[in-house]
């Protein structure tokens, strides 16, 4: 079976995001920037499935700018076998992604897609489930350990009480959760490999999909500083303090 | 001009500094209060990177080795000074690219086994008696039948304790100077082998530096490194990208590594009620260690560039050589400004740092002896040497 993982390239983890002065985003020149971490967790995921004889084929997608195909190349390091971009230079909204990524699957026929449960740059955590919804097969969100077989995986996903188990049918869309695993690191003979891995370009128009964006950024603004505190001298003052003052109770 | 790293050299370097961070880092402070590596954790350090082909990555692959290029080389080896010497030589190993000059049958004995991490070779070439000056050595090979009785002593031998063979320099032709020196390649089993003492450092703590004796080893032709009497310019030769990489690189390593944690320390430490790097006199400090660093790495790609374009760099290798060590010494000694009692302190690691940086500007050719050989070509060859216009 074919495993088919979306990659997305994001502001690395370690950069302190910083808004642009006209307040339309956040700066993204001379940014360090890195693989969504959930998407190495599932490359990983993927790679590991296809170690253990359960799927013959990794496929690492990217949607966006030219540089994604550095993100790409990362996961062919990684092991992924090859990969596909998608090139857009403008805005992308999950519903956008997630009608490529369904394309993309209606082409390729994988039997399951891992997807990280959510990008570090904008936390939507929507991509999966819209995917799955498109595609209409089972989804597992936020899972946390894997079992596949033949025609059915079992998921364990992290919901607030706990544990949840779930049986899927193949194929499924799974979304992946920081303890699934933790990612390899590229070794030297793979990224010396991954320069002779082919990566597929096209364009959105090429899947059939109108990527433009169906919602109006109006403003970008860095969250308030946060203020001093002031120490209370009785329960009494708090009290006083949180009604007036926090306006909370 | 590009100065923009590729894609797989940008993944290169950071799943060497993932290794480092993750697997040697935490081991730095113990072995050097210890003065010693334990075994197994050698072993394994050794197996992990192995296993991600980390281990002799500047030997070509026809040899099991990872390839690399002079510069891709030089990437790593900054990587790499980052952390510890005794822990580089067992995670990454030190292959030194002269027993390239392995003939077919010394191959398989010497040079594939050092690829497999199951040998381990060391440089001799240092005596008590020659130094700087290499070429004045005592210890001879002298000829007897098709090969040779090796007579002599060397020391200040890095790694001569875990070592199990040595490239030994040795003077097969008395008349000749510096013309009748060979390269050898002694094992330490041989008879007539004896480890001398382990000759306690000022840093470097955890890699042994000892004193060896050879009385009358009996070699056979196979021993002989290279051809007879060119043991000088093969040191020359092949030692020129050893001396970049294991010391002008790792300087240039070691001192980024430095700079982070000076940073850091600035960032964080409080006095007179802001941060100490809120201190302009505190911002020269961290701002020239930064000059300097940038520019040494620049010049340690500049110097690796030209090994890959013409397979010669004696000149730069030895600005960089220079330049490098001394920034580094620099570079440490603001460092425990910066950190003030705590960077004096054997509770902190700058302590260390300081130790392990002051050897940068003594083996491997001193200042000294770099900066005469520097002058020599500017004197022979002109300033325009180092003119790109001319
Ligand atoms: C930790 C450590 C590890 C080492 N590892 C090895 C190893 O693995 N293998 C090996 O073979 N050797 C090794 N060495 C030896 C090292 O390479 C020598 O110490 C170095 O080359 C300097 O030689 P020397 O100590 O005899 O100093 P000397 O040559 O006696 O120099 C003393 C001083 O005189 C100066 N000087 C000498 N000649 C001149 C000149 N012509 N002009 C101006 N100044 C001059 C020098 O620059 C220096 O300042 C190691 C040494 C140490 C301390």
């Amino acid at each position: 079976m074919k495993v088919l993982v979306p990659v997305k390239r994001v502001i690395d983890y370690n950069v302190k995001v910083r808004v642009k002065a006209d307040q339309t985003g956040v700066e993204l020149a001379n940014v360090k920037m890195s693989m969504n971490p959930f998407d190495e967790i599932s490359i990983e995921e993927a790679l590991r499935l296809r170690e253990a004889g359960k799927a013959e084929e990794v496929i690492a997608v990217s949607i966006g700018v030219q540089q994604c195909q550095e993100t790409i190349r990362t996961a062919l390091a990684m092991g992924a076998d090859r990969g596909i971009h998608v090139l857009h230079d403008g805005e992308l909204e999950p519903l956008a992604v997630a009608k490529m990524l369904k394309a993309i699957a209606d082409k390729e026929g994988p039997s399951l897609i891992l997807v990280g449960k959510q990008a570090i740059d904008d936390d939507c955590n929507q991509t999966g489930q819209m995917l799955a919804a498109l595609l209409g097969w089972g989804q597992a969100t936020f899972i946390s350990k894997l079992e596949v077989g033949d025609t059915e995986l079992t998921a364990t996903r992290e919901v607030d009480g706990g544990l949840e188990t779930l049986t899927l049918k193949l194929p499924a869309v799974l979304t992946t959760d920081l303890r699934l695993n933790e990612p390899r690191y590229a070794s030297l003979p793979n990224i010396m490999k991954a320069k002779k891995k082919p990566i597929d370009q096209m364009s959105p128009a090429d899947l059939g999909v109108d990527p433009s964006p169906r919602l109006e950024t109006l403003r970008v603004v860095e969250p308030p500083k946060r203020e001093a505190g002031v120490i209370v001298a009785d329960v009494a003052e708090l009290v006083e303090k949180l009604r007036n003052v926090a306006k909370v109770i | 001009m590009n100065f923009d790293l590729t894609e797989e050299q940008r993944l290169l370097v950071a799943t060497v500094r993932r290794f480092i961070d993750e697997h040697l880092a935490p081991l730095e402070d113990q072995v050097d209060r210890e003065g010693v590596l334990a075994p197994e954790t050698a072993r394994a350090i050794f197996k992990k990177s192995q296993a991600l082909g980390l281990y002799a990555t500047n030997i070509p692959t026809t040899f099991g080795g990872g390839g690399l290029n002079a510069f891709d080389t030089m990437l790593l080896e900054e990587q790499f000074g980052r952390t510890s010497d005794i822990l580089i030589r067992r995670a990454f190993g030190n292959v030194y690219e002269v027993l390239l000059r392995c003939s077919a049958s010394q191959v398989k004995r010497w040079l594939l086994p050092s690829v497999r991490g199951e040998r381990t070779c060391s440089i001799a070439i240092t005596e008590p008696g020659a130094g700087s000056d290499a070429a004045s050595i005592k210890t001879r090979a002298v000829r007897d039948g098709d090969g040779w009785r090796l007579s002599g002593h060397k020391h200040y031998i890095s790694d001569g304790l875990f070592s199990d063979f040595f490239v030994v320099s040795a003077v097969t032709d008395l008349a000749a100077g510096s013309r009748g020196i060979s390269l050898f390649l002694v094992d330490k089993d041989s008879a007539g082998f004896t480890v001398g003492r382990d000759q306690p450092m000022m840093g470097l703590r955890g890699t042994s530096h000892i004193e060896m004796f050879f009385d009358g080893i009996r070699l056979e032709a196979e021993n002989l490194l290279g051809e007879e009497g060119r043991g000088m310019r093969q040191v020359l030769e092949t030692l020129g990208r050893v001396r970049l990489g294991q010391v002008g690189a790792r300087a240039v390593g070691k001192a980024a590594k430095v700079l982070d944690l000076m940073v850091e320390h600035a960032r964080e430490r409080e006095q007179f009620g802001q941060p100490i790097g809120a201190f302009q006199l505190v911002q020269q400090m961290l701002a020239d260690s930064a000059i300097e660093i940038n520019a040494a790495r620049l010049l340690l790609w500049q110097a690796a560039a030209e090994i890959d374009r013409s397979g010669d760099g004696r000149e730069l290798i030895s600005m960089v050589k220079v330049h490098a060590a001394e920034t580094l010494g620099r570079v440490v000694d603001r460092a425990v400004q910066v950190f003030g009692g705590s960077g004096f302190s054997k509770d902190q690691p700058i302590e260390r740092y300081y130790r392990d940086a002051r050897i940068y500007r003594i083996f491997d050719g001193t200042s000294e002896i770099h900066r005469t050989v520097l002058g020599g070509a500017l004197m022979k060859k002109g300033a325009a040497l180092y003119d790109p216009a001319s």
